[in-house]
């Protein structure tokens, strides 16, 4: 395998570890636990483009708009009815894992009873071979794929810098408390970054799909994924998230052609399990310390 | 009346595993999503040892939970080192890679094909064959492990550990060696989940990597947390409502696939049901709520 098509499909990988990890990161920073209920909305957002495409009948773009929508609709009801009740009773994040749990597990299930346990395809026409770049080969969808990623993760770096609710966020990922007492609405904030990060779950899970077809238990590789790309990158910036999707999408692609394809998990994880026991805030996260009461 | 023994069958491994993630999850307080990969380590190092070698059942017994209470040490080790939700994702990754290798490594483990034509334990000289032998050894197996764990949490090694789970900060400045004592929690849970893992590969005869997804290490904390974390009399109870529930299902009539799927969902719903409204479960001492921690 030629060089650049390892760095092509660096690319490719990386640009979708990249949402689906912003994504958990915006939600966990704001929360403050890891949210496993986004693996089935972004699986959601597949399906739901599968349902108005495939079902309804409408048009690709319009299949996405609302497909997009319906996943930031779910963020924010599982948000309003789940999440910020137990926020209320000031349960530990224990209970707010085990209960993102619980609804990845109704989801996934609904969505596998809905449309079969089987492959699903929202890709149009034949098989194309794809463009030759220097002996590489890269199809029309997954460059659309990396622009649209770069694109959004250019956008959310702005808005995050540089708009008010960007900036509550980053208070109430600062210190919840604080941040309500100088007058943000912590509970507002949360709800839009569950809106946010919803949205983008469900985008990285359309544009995974439009290349490489849908089941209903992708979502939970894909979470994993991005986790693994949050936490070697550190939690606390995009860029971070960026570096480590790089990072790990190339241990991955190397792994790959060292080895073979099905290792491609494990890969992922051990370099997960050496950052965790040597450098669990990641490349450029700052220091925690354990007793931070 | 060998549909209900092998319920009664299912029950008891469901109860050995639960008993054993109580250990951590419920006296410790430390949440981990690996149990299934211990449960899978057992019934493989029991399954090839006794396809390879053909050795005693007994002995197969104790070099499972041998090598599944080292590995338990293994994911025991980082949780040093690591903040409570990134310990989830330790063994979150810990349970993927275990998947992965009896997956992948086809030569050594079968991959996917699994392993077929397990023999049935011989204990001194008897053979457990008949699903009424395999219910009166899985019974034995049981008390013996319920008296095991019961004889931990009574401990003053016991009432450490449950110092841990209230305050973990507090328990280190009171002089106790807290790492010690959640790594050797850990290897005894793992070393026990084993013999769930033994009990079933010996009891179906076929094992093969589906059985231990992570998907099943969530059965089995939803176990612990619905019949109660913290009370080892709550994880039976578990066990008995978690497995016997779908079975309802089955006289309703629904097809399988359907059926497959309304069962998890079923398991999801209690899982948020129990963790917005009662986070203790049936009978738990155990809430999940801790204030050490709200970083």
């Amino acid at each position: 395998m030629p060089l650049i098509q390892i760095f092509l499909n660096v690319l490719i990988h990386s640009s979708n570890y990249v949402l689906i990890g912003i994504s958990i990161a915006l939600l966990y920073q704001t929360t403050r636990f890891l949210n496993f209920s986004i693996a089935a909305i972004y699986t959601s957002g597949s399906y739901f483009v599968f349902l108005f495409l495939r079902i309804f009948n409408f048009s690709l773009f319009l299949s996405i708009i609302f497909s997009i929508f319906f996943c930031v609709l779910i963020g924010f009801l599982i948000e309003l009815f789940l999440f910020k009740k137990i926020r209320k009773k000031k349960s530990s994040y224990l209970i707010s894992v085990l209960t993102s749990f619980g609804v990845y597990i109704i989801l996934q299930n609904l969505i596998s009873l809905i449309f079969g346990d089987s492959t699903k395809s929202i890709r149009s026409g034949a098989i194309k071979e794809g463009i030759n770049i220097f002996g590489a080969r890269i199809t029309p969808v997954q460059i659309i794929i990396i622009i649209t990623s770069i694109i959004i993760t250019i956008f959310l770096l702005l808005f995050l810098k540089k708009t008010k609710i960007g900036k509550a966020m980053k208070a109430v990922a600062n210190d919840a408390e604080l941040a309500n007492i100088s007058g943000i609405s912590s509970d507002k904030v949360i709800s839009i970054s569950f809106a946010i990060g919803s949205g983008l779950a469900g985008l990285a899970g359309i544009l995974v799909a439009l290349d490489v077809d849908m089941t209903p238990t992708m979502g939970m590789n894909a979470l994993m994924m991005g986790v693994v790309a949050m936490i070697i990158g550190g939690v606390n910036s995009i860029l971070g998230i960026v570096c480590g999707a790089l990072l790990l999408s190339l241990a991955q692609n190397l792994g790959v052609w060292y080895f073979s394809s099905q290792w491609q998990d494990a890969i992922a994880f051990v370099v997960l399990l050496i950052f965790l026991i040597f450098r669990p805030q990641g490349f450029f996260g700052k220091k925690f310390g354990k007793a931070n009461i | 009346m060998i549909y209900l023994f092998h319920i009664f069958i299912l029950i008891g491994i469901y109860i050995i595993l639960s008993l054993s993630l109580n250990l951590i999850a419920g006296y410790t307080g430390i949440l981990s999503i690996a149990h299934a990969a211990f449960y899978g380590i057992g019934a493989y190092i029991a399954a090839l040892m006794a396809l390879n070698f053909n050795s005693p059942f007994l002995l197969n017994l104790v070099l499972a939970m041998i090598g599944s209470a080292i590995l338990g040490a293994l994911i025991g080790i980082p949780s040093l080192r690591i903040k409570d939700d990134y310990f989830i994702i330790a063994t979150f990754a810990f349970q993927i890679i275990t998947f992965s290798i009896l997956n992948n490594l086809v030569s050594f483990t079968g991959g996917p094909m699994g392993l077929p034509g397990i023999p049935q334990p011989v204990i001194f000289g008897i053979k457990i064959s008949s699903h009424l032998s395999f219910l009166i050894l899985i019974v034995i197996l049981c008390i013996i492990v319920y008296f095991v764990c019961n004889r931990i949490v009574k401990s003053p090694f016991g009432r450490i550990l449950k110092a841990i789970r209230e305050d973990e900060v507090f328990t280190q400045s009171v002089g106790k060696n807290v790492s010690a004592y959640k790594v050797k929690i850990f290897m005894i849970s793992s070393g026990l989940a084993a013999i769930a893992g033994v009990m079933y590969a010996t009891y179906i005869t076929y094992i093969d990597p589906t059985s231990f997804t992570v998907m099943e290490s969530i059965f089995i904390i939803s176990i612990v947390i619905i019949g109660g974390a913290g009370n080892l009399k709550g994880s039976i109870v578990g066990a008995i409502v978690l497995v016997m529930l779908p079975e309802i299902l089955r006289f309703v009539g629904l097809p399988n696939s359907v059926a497959a799927n309304i069962r998890q969902m079923l398991y999801g719903s209690l899982l948020v049901v129990f963790m917005m409204w009662r986070p203790y479960g049936f009978i738990g001492e155990y809430s999940f709520n801790r204030n050490t921690d709200n970083g």
